[in-house]
């Protein structure tokens, strides 16, 4: 396809300024939200067992709910009957107490001791996870919400001008050189040829990505401006009123017979649990769960309301049953999540996730390697100033967000014992770790840094596994849940030799690629080598 | 005809943008609003059609974004962009007035 000259030239200015404005940032948000896919097994890895007796059987959860109600009746305003006790809801009555802000609440679960008393716990969902996709969603700000989801708004916005502009760059030859690996000696045309690969291929799923996130940054704001501009009296949202009883003196089905209905009604539609709310002396209840034939936009369920005193399903917020609109809005934000196919498209999209984190890697490295200074017959020239922080920047902050959410991860299984404030530990540990690895970045120059930083993350994964393995053998408060949690185990042992790999490949670049680049040993700790290529300190190992 | 054809550069960027940023998101406002009173269901087409509509800004406002680059300077920019946003906020107004 031809384009002019100039406007291809435009195009290459833009794209360098987005990317050098955003790169960094989107690269926190893809590796986080990489691992964001496996949210919930890494938030059932991370929470500590139950002190809870075991559950009581389906049938038993209303002679459970009326003795929680004797003795808590604040949770009757927000309760749920747990259909499959699993690890981070291992109760089979569950009860919501509102906290500090709108969506904050305190989860307290219920059980029967052996004597028959009632057992409560104030549950423990491990934070960690949560974490992860707060960085995921908030480009790795430590700034409160309300200043980081704009700036993770403009930077959606920058991404997409970066996808287009890129586009076009590379659009003249892009029947030539799609998938060329020109692997020599030439490395820019190497890393050039890898991220017009990774940009193209991907293409689509990074379209869908810019375009949802400006939605996830300023939908309140589109929707104010709407009812504004749009719509004549400010934005006529239809409220649902629930269904109320039959009959005066209704009373609300068990759980054992909401579960036999909705599976008639619903069919292939798992059910997770159900919730309820009591307001004004009337039940409203709600179904949770999901049917995995079709895609969800709340990442890992779909809940719609239910009648309690009949058992009745109201389909139209089911992924399959809705109306149009709602169908083609349900598909946007399961094409963000990647919440349909299952656990086959969870990984292909970890590995998007991770081949966009590349992507802007390899953008930034390009920018490195477009101003490099070439050797001449006179010596190694000294690199620009703006290639090396360039250089430490990139290292520091996409190693060490690698190397901060390992460390964090690897301290879940130690911190219950320990600390109190979990969230905020988990938060202190990552950014620490973060804030040291760019600072070390800086003091150590970027090729020294990326090898010390690789082996430090390899070594912060490995302690990961081995914190299970610690829970295995009962060691220092650790645990391990039986089931499919090992696989977060197994995931982190594989990304080792990962880590390792790409330390030997970039020290080997120090040791012994150009001289003449800000990837070389720096130059004051180095003899000058005699062929322009050459051993130094640090090399020697 | 015979002048040379004006050849693009990117002196003018911050204009350009902020035309795309500014006068793109006040397009794309009004050509959901166009959307939410011409597609089938029309101003009331319920809940999920409302969040469909909110959905449309980011693609057109982006899509502005994307190719505000090739106006051949920042003047044009805010001038083309400002009849577009006349013509399609005119048009919203007939419409809103016509089936309001």
């Amino acid at each position: 396809m031809k384009i002019r000259n100039d406007v291809i030239k435009v195009y290459k200015d833009v794209h360098i300024w987005v990317g050098i404005l955003s790169g960094l940032m989107l690269f926190i948000a893809f590796y986080a939200g990489a691992i964001t896919m496996f949210e919930k097994p890494l938030e059932r890895w991370a929470t500590p067992p139950s002190s809870l007796a075991a559950p009581p059987p389906l049938a038993g959860a209303e002679v459970l709910l009326q003795a929680v109600l004797a003795e808590h009746p604040q949770a009757a305003k927000n309760y749920l009957i747990v259909v499959e006790p699993t690890v981070d809801a291992p109760a089979r009555v569950i009860w919501r107490e509102p906290g500090k802000s709108r969506r904050q609440f305190t989860e307290f679960g219920a059980s029967f001791a052996d004597d028959g008393s009632l057992q409560v716990e104030q549950l423990r969902k491990a934070p960690v996870a949560q974490l992860v996709d707060t960085l995921h969603q908030l480009v790795g700000l430590p700034f409160p919400d309300a200043l980081a989801r704009p700036i993770m708004g403009a930077v959606a916005l920058l991404y997409a001008v970066a996808l287009v502009s890129g586009l076009i760059i590379f659009l003249p030859t892009l029947a030539k050189d799609l998938l060329a690996m020109r692997i020599g000696h030439n490395i820019k045309r190497l890393w050039m040829d890898v991220h017009n690969a990774l940009g193209v291929v991907s293409l689509p799923f990074h379209v869908v990505m810019a375009l949802t996130c400006v939605v996830f940054a300023f939908h309140d704001e589109f929707y104010d401006v709407q009812g504004a501009v749009v719509y004549e009296q400010g934005v006529p949202w239809q409220r649902e009123t629930p269904p109320g009883p039959p009959t005066p003196d209704a009373r609300p089905l068990p759980a054992v017979e909401l579960l036999r209905l909705a599976h008639v009604q619903q069919p292939g539609f798992e059910v997770f649990n159900f919730s309820f709310k009591q307001a004004g002396g009337q039940l409203e209840a709600s179904i949770t769960g999901l049917d995995t034939r079709y895609g969800t936009r709340a990442r890992t369920y779909a809940s719609t309301h239910l009648n309690p005193y009949t058992g009745e399903i109201d389909p139209h917020d089911l992924p399959g049953q809705m109306e149009p609109w709602d169908a083609a809005v349900n598909t946007f934000f399961m094409l963000h999540f990647g919440s349909f196919g299952g656990n086959p498209v969870r990984w292909l999209y970890l590995l998007l996730g991770l081949a966009g984190a590349l992507l802007f890697y390899t953008g930034n490295l390009l920018w490195i390697e477009s101003r490099r200074r070439k050797q001449r017959a006179d010596g190694v020239p000294e690199q620009t100033r703006s290639a090396r922080v360039l250089g430490s920047l990139t290292v520091g902050v996409s190693l060490g967000c690698v190397v901060g959410i390992s460390a964090t991860l690897a301290a879940t299984k130690w911190l219950p014992q320990r600390v109190d404030n979990l969230a905020a530990w988990h938060e202190g540990i990552y950014y620490a770790v973060f804030v040291a690895a760019v600072a070390w970045a800086f003091v150590r120059g970027a090729p020294r840094a990326a090898v010390e930083l690789l082996r430090l993350a390899a070594l912060a994964t490995l302690l990961i596994p081995l914190s299970s393995l610690a829970g295995v053998w009962g060691i220092g408060g650790a645990w391990h849940h039986p089931g499919m949690g090992f696989i977060v185990d197994l995931t982190a042992l594989a990304a080792v030799p990962v880590f390792l790999a790409i330390a030997a490949y970039t020290r080997r670049r120090m040791c012994a690629g150009h001289t003449d680049s800000v990837w070389a040993q720096p130059a004051s700790s180095q003899p000058l080598p005699p062929s322009g290529r050459g051993p130094a300190s640090a090399c020697q190992e | 005809m015979t002048s040379p054809r004006h050849r693009l550069d990117s002196a003018d960027w911050f204009g350009k943008t902020a035309a795309g940023l500014v006068l793109g998101f006040s397009l794309a406002l009004a050509v959901s609003g166009l959307c939410a009173w011409l597609t089938p269901g029309g101003i009331a087409g319920g809940n999920g059609k409302i969040q469909f509509v909110m959905w449309l800004i980011a693609p057109l406002w982006a899509g502005v974004l994307c190719f505000v680059f090739l106006f051949r300077d920042s003047r044009r920019a805010w001038c083309w962009l400002a009849v577009a946003n006349l013509l399609a906020f005119g048009l919203l107004a007939g419409v809103r007035g016509l089936l309001g």
